[in-house]
């Protein structure tokens, strides 16, 4: 078959849709192969009775809109996406059910307010936290101004990011929780605000105060977006932007092997043996799935072997959904999203992460509270996460046997924390249940073991460091680029997008240079 | 350059220098790394191929007949690469893919085997086809199916399964006919421990000489403690020791008591007597489970159905990977079957518009999609995209498709 497209992007997740609507919106000829049949990968919905879930989004960063819009929302405007979003007007709740340490806290967002409410819970605290958030502020505009300059501001930019951005320079290689520390943060306070850790994927320690206070300032500036549809419409919304842009999308058609010849990329292999002729792949898996399974082991770089070694996979995550039969009113417990812990430190709780036996924490999201009629009258959805940090879902604990019992015991577990919170039963009224454990991501992203995150965010593979080398350094094969949460952004669907931006763009830069 | 009044005593002590160097550092952790392939496949990854495979190649190993139906004994095909069958929970379903003649059909059918008889030797799953009126890949299977004929499924699929967390201890299930495989797996799980529930099976048949499995369903009784009871229901006869009739409300309330689920699995025209059965028993919606796979079959005489059309051929243009071809379809006809009838390889497993799997992109033309078979999302009716077992043309149709091969 002779040479038809420009870019085929592999995986229809959210980089490479990200990236295939960057592209077709240049002019590029692209074709996206996605094994499954449906877009998305992580961003879908599944029906089960009269209901359709949501799998997997609980908030996207950078939206806000009109005057206020962030990358992300100017981002997925210019791609031309027909979404309609919503805006939370809350941070999170974030609830200690620790005997010696118990609180029960909700955020909403907009920066005074989220001060005025630190204040009512941890007093003494507003002038600290007045000046942090200015200081988040100050962040968060070298973050826009970065951006401005693609992340590679020129040799006279660097001049500029000396004068007027060094104070950012000093606080990206610097933990949270050390910052948070050194500033006299009291300990109530500093653990209430690191109650989004858990959607970082690593904790306080490992977690750079640069991209942890970005993340919080924009949520409260910007607001947290879901969209109305469940995210399936997000993914929908691509997959009709790239056709009219002039891209193609095959579903169900897996690309088995991507062609990598004197480490050039030639062309990519489909599972029923179609060969397609191309030299420049955009890969949404993972770079460690890609060599280990898609690719010449003898034409895996020695580079990229050790990058994918020195890093650590991310986390894993078990995710339950119920759907009740009573009205939202009626259950007790209010809030679209919430950290509900055992304890108010995060490393504490990370640790106890490790093990299905020792895992204690869920996040709780009912997205009822933003949007009321996602489900029929009088009923509710309740939905919880938990990440697991290591390969808790081991060949020393689950079998295809136990399988089944395990997933059961698991999800009663997980309801039970809920209900001893709540100080009631929720059992009565479960309509529908599905639980999505590390096998069933397995099943459709098929990660290594099952990594929803990527890699983790540990200080010197955070952000900043990879961003600097996410362009020339990092995956050394001629016309191979990798997107998704796993790529230099971080995990999060926001994060995705961006990288499917930011790589379709060095990938054009990459063709006008013949490189 | 804007202001910012942030107190600078907060960076006390830090400098630029460690920014500056996270390059540097990075490539350090790089170089010290082991230079060998990184390993993709873990625990999860191999436990889930193991329970969710793609395809299954297995060989008819023993064929049992009944007055009007056949159970086929299917083990692994180990030759063609399957060493053991998927692992799955009672009540669930596997697709068959047939050729018959030019025409290619994917024919789901519940297991009616215990689900630890994949761990057994031979690995074996059971399905029991019976005859039915419209059935053309039924036919097919009873007249040329026998021992050592080697078939292609698909995973263990669908969610009408016991739910530990969901489901009252107490489950009542409705068969009818062939509708009694999935509640014979089910009894034989509670035999073999793999599940824990009483189940009370009413099971529908014309008379009494035509029930089937009836041998294998009074052996789980009899071994399961009293955990499983199966009462025989016969509309076309009289005879002691059976309920005689309709399957009611007042005969469910007789076997029933307390906190119930209602299972119920059988042909669609049963289903209409149901749905009434369950408002006379009203029941809240979470003990309520109606087994869905299998056709729709033909619409034109739903209420909703513009009738016009009922007798109209229409043209429909399919497009694959790029390229179009055009087929004839029906009006009484799924798209689904019309283009399997041309022998086009439309993914499809549930047939009822449940499982999405048949998820193609309508890009012209006017449908009838039946309110209890749309099981689409929101998104996918926004955008246009629909399930073509469940769709039906009323105008020539353009679509595409998704064949995995």
């Amino acid at each position: 078959m002779s040479k038809k497209y420009d870019v085929i992007v592999v995986g229809a997740g959210n980089g490479g849709l990200s990236a295939a609507a960057y592209l077709a919106k240049e002019g590029k000829k692209v074709l996206v192969l996605e094994k499954h049949n449906l877009p998305g990968g992580c961003a879908t919905s599944f029906v089960r009775g009269r209901f359709e879930f949501e799998a997997t989004l609980h908030e996207m960063c950078q939206m806000g809109e009109g005057e206020n819009a962030g990358a992300v929302r100017k981002l997925l405007d210019s791609y031309g996406l027909d979404v309609e979003w919503v805006a939370i007007d809350e941070a999170f709740r974030t609830i200690c059910t620790d005997p010696n340490n118990k609180y029960d806290v909700t955020f909403p967002v907009g920066v005074q307010e989220f001060i005025d409410e630190m204040e009512r819970e941890v007093p003494g605290t507003r002038e600290l936290m007045t000046n942090l958030m200015e200081f988040s502020r100050f962040i968060c505009d070298g973050v826009d101004w970065l951006d401005k300059h693609d992340n590679e501001p020129s040799p006279l930019a660097k001049i500029d990011m000396m004068i007027n951005w060094h104070d950012l320079m000093k606080i990206v290689p610097v933990p949270t929780d050390t910052f948070l520390r050194n500033i006299g943060m009291p300990d109530k306070a500093r653990e209430i605000f690191e109650s989004y850790w858990d959607y970082v994927g690593v904790d306080s320690t490992l977690m750079s105060a640069a991209v942890y206070l970005f993340m919080t300032y924009t949520y409260l500036t910007r607001k947290p977006y879901i969209c109305k549809n469940r995210s399936h419409e997000i993914s929908m919304a691509f997959d009709t932007a790239i056709r009219k842009m002039g891209g193609d999308i095959w579903y169900n058609c897996e690309v088995t092997k991507i062609d990598v010849k004197n480490n050039e990329v030639k062309g990519v292999e489909l599972a029923d043996g179609t060969y397609l002729e191309c030299d420049r792949v955009i890969s949404n898996l993972m770079p460690t799935v890609v060599y280990d399974r898609m690719m010449d082991p003898k034409e895996v770089p020695e580079y990229d072997k050790k990058l994918l070694n020195a890093r650590d996979l991310a986390s894993t995550c078990i995710t339950v959904y119920l759907a009740l039969d009573i009205p939202y009113e009626e259950l007790g417990f209010k809030a679209y999203d919430t950290f509900l812990r055992h304890t108010g430190d995060n490393h504490v709780q990370y640790d106890s992460s490790a093990e299905i036996a020792t895992h204690k924490d869920n996040c709780v999201t009912i997205i009822n509270e933003v949007i009321p009629d996602c489900t029929p009258e009088g009923t509710t959805f309740v939905q919880f996460a938990r990440f697991y940090k290591t390969d808790a879902w081991n060949e020393k604990v689950v079998s295809e046997k136990n399988y089944f019992k395990l997933r059961d015991q698991v999800a009663d577990e997980t309801i039970k924390q809920f209900e001893d919170y709540l100080g009631k039963s929720i059992r009565d009224h479960i309509e529908e249940i599905v639980v999505a454990t590390p096998v069933t991501w397995a099943r459709y992203l098929g990660t290594p073991y099952v990594d929803v995150y990527g890699y983790r965010a540990q200080t010197w593979d955070g952000m900043f460091p990879r961003v600097q080398m996410g362009h020339k350094e990092d995956y050394t094969i001629k016309g191979l680029r990798f997107v998704g949460g796993h790529g230099t952004q971080m995990d999060g669907y926001s994060q995705a997008y961006m990288s499917g931006r930011e790589q379709a763009r060095y990938m054009l830069q990459d063709m006008k240079e013949g490189k | 350059m804007a202001k910012y009044n942030y107190d600078k005593n907060m960076l006390k002590g830090l400098g630029v220098g460690a920014f500056l160097g996270e390059v540097k550092l990075r490539e350090k952790h790089i170089e010290e790394a082991e230079a060998v392939m990184p390993k993709s496949v873990f625990n999860p990854n191999i436990v889930a191929a193991k329970l969710h495979p793609a395809h299954q190649n297995g060989v008819i190993v023993k064929v049992t007949e009944y007055n009007g139906a056949k159970k086929y004994t299917i083990a692994a095909d180990k030759e063609a690469g399957t060493e053991k069958l998927a692992y799955f929970k009672s009540g669930q379903y596997i697709a068959f893919e047939l050729e018959i003649g030019s025409a290619y059909v994917c024919k789901p059918y519940s297991l009616c085997s215990t689900p630890s008889a994949v761990f057994a030797d031979d690995s074996i799953y059971e399905v029991t086809v019976k005859k039915t009126q419209s059935g053309f890949a039924s036919d097919f299977i009873l007249d040329t199916w026998k021992v050592g004929t080697k078939v292609v499924m698909s995973g263990p699929l669908g969610h009408f399964n016991y739910e530990t967390l969901r489901d009252s201890k107490e489950v009542i299930a409705v068969a009818g006919g062939s509708g009694i495989t999935p509640f014979l797996s089910m009894a034989k799980a509670i035999v073999a421990g793999d599940e824990d529930f009483n189940l009370t099976i009413l099971f529908g048949s014309r008379t009494e000489d035509v029930i089937i499995l009836k041998d294998e369903l009074e052996e789980a009784v009899a071994n399961s403690n009293g955990k499983v009871k199966v009462v025989h229901v016969l509309s076309d006869e009289e005879k002691a020791g059976f309920e005689h009739g309709f399957i009611t409300a007042e005969l469910i309330k007789k076997y029933a008591t307390g906190d119930y689920s209602l299972f119920v699995c059988g042909p669609k025209a049963m289903y209409k007597h149901m749905d009434g059965v369950v408002k006379e028993l009203g029941l809240p919606k979470r003990r309520v489970r109606f087994e869905m796979s299998g056709e729709y079959g033909s619409p034109v005489n739903d209420e909703a159905y513009p009738k016009e059309n009922a007798d109209k051929t229409f043209e429909i243009k399919v497009w694959i990977r790029g390229e179009s071809q055009t087929v004839t379809g029906k009006a009484d006809q799924s798209l689904l079957q019309a283009m399997e009838a041309a022998g086009i390889h439309v993914p499809s497993d549930c047939r009822s518009g449940q499982c999405g799997w048949c998820h193609s992109r309508l890009i012209k033309g006017d449908t009838y999609i039946p309110e209890s078979a749309d099981g689409r999302r929101l998104a996918d009716k926004k955008f246009g995209w629909i399930h073509p077992c469940a769709t039906y043309p009323l105008s020539d149709i353009e679509l595409e498709v998704f064949p995995i091969r």
